[in-house]
């Protein structure tokens, strides 16, 4: 009885004191087995499964592998007391209970009684005592009781420490569920949260890594793809496709699978399926977990709820972070674009400043080039011409101007030098592209109107390639300028040396500048067209205004003719008569002849001022230039064979001139007249006339030739002065009156002079249909 | 002898042309504005008339025009000291449009042609 006691206390001491489990258990069979004199005492454990019992311990020590003891529930004496829980006495000799028993041979060879006892509890068993001795023995009813509350108070203690563990698992779950939790808090930058989600699974799970993929529903591709440890790209990539067509048909449960890696060793994998509330759907996924011994283990189901439980948190955070990177993306785009509208902005304030074209083209060249500009390495402005339905080059930068210390705006208003230092810039103002279809780009540019861009231009049938190799054209891009429809030029622009990439979103911004541009240009050409007419009209109205001046002065004058000529007449007519009646040696012959003499020349004097530039100023009308050169000559023709001159006439068929036809024949009457005097002793007065196209039209021009020795050079520059004359008899008012009559109409007058020979005026007038028709486009186009 | 009629506000043009002319050898008379041309025109038989385009009472125009009414084949000289109006003259159908000049060779070779002798 003290014995009993004694184990007793021993037992209570044992299960009351702080030893782990498993010593507990290695020390509970040591006790029962010496303290009831039991050759040997073994603990066999119930597995999880509940289908067998294992031996777990052994009162001789440790139990070896070699040692493993198995027995179904209700097969042998430890089988049937776990079924029935009833505890059970065997020998050996029960021909009935051997065969079952006989594994125990393994370990104890001479067993004669075997006593199993159920290690229960109220709920549940746990194992099975099985005390074993080679003598035949017998229990009391009291060692039965001692034994029972023995195992009673085993069952206690391993309730107890399964409550524990499980306590413990629960905590290291909760842990871990904590340490996710705080991964997830820590940060919104996707890639620093995902490293820490991975490896903070990884870690909770005891795994070896993870992995994690989200993939993008409409397109099907992995969008995010994150690892934590050493993560085999065989193993990843089978993940992928396992994931997808998972995520795809929506099945996806859980993946444990294993997969070898290259050394052809073996690691387990166990994926979860991560649900965005959003439409993206991925996997997290760990590998190789290891016990603490660093043995290899398989994934268990606490494993798989642990895993769902951190996917459910962490999906969530993920898309979070998912969104703010997008949010930032977009911020960041937001930023450059408001950058680059501040850049069209000051590009837009600069091209406000002129109206003059010249201005607009650098402004335009500078945006592009400038480093604080559109930054392109070259730029090229081509502006359509209409007539020749050509695209001609304007005028380009080949190079970097030095980094810009000025700020944009100022910048862009410094002028650009044309430096023709390479081929391509010496070649660049001749450049220039009929507009067909198959002349390149360029061409298709206009005739198409729109932007191209072209990555390798050597591939590109559509490319001029004689273009390309004299730009050396790689990657560029061409832009049409358009207005109202109409393509008015194309700006090309490269990065040839820098070879940077031109992206979709700086050929819309390109598209955008070349909006702001195309109406600077418009603009300037409007105002320029403006100013054309304004000075046109301007003129129109000096000329008006002086006619109107000379009318009024002609009346007055006119009405003096006819008043002072009366007088002239009869006084000139009577101091002939006189002369005639006064006998050659009469001394008043001469003071008659001086009377006769003034009056002839104030009566030259009436006819040269007032005769031909009087009356009908700006009666302006077609008319046929060679009869007005005859009947100019027609007046003279007399007085010219009086000094002895023939006339020499070569006239061409000519368009009509807008003229007033009376000043147009004083004009070459004057010529006549001055081409006569040069020639007081006789000579040959040729007359030409012939068409002449200059840049603003067509003009009908004569060629008046006289062979009187042409005029020393100290007085050419005075020959179209008033009151200039070189003649005894002469006004000097010929020429002067000739060349404003003829400027009046819009022509010229030029002298060639060939000393020794004979001085030829040559008259151009413009042709009636394109007088006046001077717009600017085609000043423009001849600048 | 031929007879000319000057006609002419200037006394002294009409003075000089008929001195001249007498010199040459014609009959001359004379009238000082063109009511007075008119008349002598419709009362005398005359061979040519050299007329002033501008005169007080009627200008030489509708003297003109009257005579050339009257008397179709009577030669007109038209003389004035207006030289713009010289392209005109064949549309009033005269016979010459001179230009004033001291210098008479002009007209005393115009009358010539005209008389025809």
């Amino acid at each position: 009885m003290s014995d009993q006691l004694g184990l007793l206390t021993q037992l209570i001491e044992l299960f009351t004191s702080s030893v782990s489990y498993g010593e507990r258990l290695d020390n509970f069979v040591h006790l029962l087995a010496r303290n009831l004199n039991f050759d040997l005492a073994l603990f066999f454990v119930l597995e999880k499964e509940k289908q067998r019992l294992l031996l777990n311990t052994s009162s001789q020590g440790p139990v070896s592998p070699s040692m493993l003891i198995v027995f179904p529930l209700g097969r042998g004496l430890v089988g049937q007391t776990a079924q029935t829980r009833e505890h059970l006495i065997a020998y050996r000799d029960d021909p009935e209970i051997f065969p079952a028993n006989r594994p125990l041979e393994t370990i104890y060879p001479d067993f004669q009684t075997l006593a199993s006892f159920a290690v229960a509890d109220d709920n549940f068993l746990y194992g099975v005592l099985l005390l074993v001795d080679q003598k035949r023995r017998k229990l009391d009813t009291a060692t039965l009781k001692l034994i029972k509350l023995a195992c009673l108070m085993l069952a206690g203690t391993i309730r107890q420490a399964l409550r524990h563990d499980e306590t413990k698992k629960r905590i290291a779950e909760l842990s871990g569920l904590f340490e996710i939790g705080k991964a997830i808090s820590s940060t919104m930058e996707l890639d620093a949260l995902l490293e820490r989600i991975l490896s903070t699974a990884a870690k909770v799970i005891n795994a070896r890594g993870a992995i994690l993929r989200i993939i993008d529903e409409q397109t099907g591709l992995p969008r995010v793809a994150s690892e934590y440890g050493d993560v085999f790209e065989t193993s990843a990539c089978l993940l992928t496709s396992k994931l997808e067509t998972a995520v795809v048909s929506g099945e996806l449960p859980f993946v444990t699978t294993s997969l070898p890696d290259l050394q052809g060793h073996l690691h387990s994998y166990l994926g979860v399926p991560l649900n965005f509330k959003g439409h993206l759907k991925g996997m997290l996924c760990v590998f190789d977990k290891m016990s603490e011994a660093l043995e290899f283990q398989e994934f268990d189901a606490e494993n798989r709820q642990l895993l769902f439980t951190m996917a459910g948190m962490i999906s969530s955070s993920i898309e979070n972070a998912l969104t703010f990177q997008e949010l930032e993306a977009l911020a960041e785009k937001n930023e450059r674009m408001v950058r680059v509208l501040t850049v069209l902005q000051e590009i837009s304030w600069a091209l406000m400043t002129t109206v003059r074209m010249e201005k607009i083209l650098d402004i335009i060249l500078n945006a592009l080039t400038l480093e604080s500009g559109l930054a392109y390495d070259r730029a090229v402005v081509l502006l359509v011409n209409e007539n020749r339905h050509v695209l001609k080059a304007v005028k380009g930068v080949f190079r970097k101007t030095s980094p810009p210390t000025l700020p944009l705006r100022e910048a862009l208003m410094v002028p650009v030098e044309v430096r023709a230092e390479s081929a391509m810039e010496k070649l660049l103002p001749r450049l220039q592209i009929p507009l067909q279809e198959d002349k390149g780009i360029l061409a298709r540019t206009v005739l198409q109107k729109k932007t191209f861009h072209i990555v390798q231009a050597e591939q590109d049938s559509r490319v001029n390639q004689e273009l390309r190799q004299a730009y050396d054209l790689q990657e560029f891009v061409s832009v049409p300028l358009i207005v109202k429809d109409q393509v008015t030029g194309v700006i090309v622009v490269d990065n040839q040396r820098s070879k940077r990439a031109i992206r979709d979103n700086d050929v819309q911004i390109l598209n955008m500048f070349a909006n702001q541009a195309v109406l600077a240009i418009e603009n300037s050409r409007l105002y320029s067209t403006i100013e054309a007419n304004n000075r046109e009209l301007s003129l129109i109205r000096e000329r008006m205004l002086e006619s109107d001046r000379l009318a009024a002065l002609s009346g007055l004058a006119q009405g003096m003719a006819h008043e002072i000529r009366n007088p002239l007449t009869s006084i000139g007519g009577f101091a002939r008569r006189i002369s005639k009646k006064v006998g050659k040696n009469s001394p008043l012959r001469h003071d008659v002849e001086v009377i006769t003499q003034e009056v002839e020349r104030l009566e030259k004097l009436l006819r040269e001022v007032l005769d031909f530039s009087g009356v009908n100023l700006g009666y302006y009308e077609e008319h046929d230039f060679n009869q007005i050169i005859e009947d100019a000559l027609t007046l003279i023709e007399r007085d010219l064979m009086a000094s002895n001159i023939k006339i020499a006439k070569d006239f061409a068929l000519l368009p009509n001139v807008h003229c007033d036809d009376r000043q147009i024949k004083q004009v070459f009457y004057n010529l006549f007249q001055n081409a006569r005097q040069a020639m007081d002793k006789g000579g040959t007065l040729t007359i030409r006339t012939y068409p002449v196209e200059k840049s603003d039209g067509l003009y009908a021009a004569a060629a008046v030739s006289d062979t009187g020795g042409g005029i020393p050079l100290e007085l050419l520059h005075n020959i179209f002065n008033p009151f200039f004359t070189t003649k005894e008899f002469g006004t000097g008012l010929g020429l002067s009156i000739a060349e404003r009559i003829v400027s009046r109409h819009y022509g010229q007058i030029e002298i060639i002079n060939e000393l020794g020979k004979g001085v030829t005026f040559i008259v151009t007038l413009p042709i009636a249909k394109y007088c006046l028709i001077k717009t600017a486009e085609d000043q423009e186009a001849q600048p | 002898m031929k007879k000319i009629l000057v006609a002419d506000d200037e006394m002294s043009i009409r003075l000089l042309y008929s001195e001249e002319l007498k010199d040459e050898g014609y009959e001359v008379l004379t009238a000082a504005d063109g009511r007075e041309a008119l008349d002598i025109v419709e009362k005398t038989p005359l061979d040519l008339v050299i007329l002033d385009i501008k005169m007080p009472e009627m200008s030489g125009i509708e003297v003109l025009r009257q005579i050339k009414e009257k008397n179709p084949n009577l030669p007109v000289l038209l003389s004035s000291a207006y030289s713009e109006y010289k392209q005109d003259f064949g549309t009033w159908a005269s016979e010459e449009y001179l230009v004033k000049s001291s210098d008479l060779e002009d007209l005393k070779a115009a009358v010539k042609r005209h008389l025809k002798d």
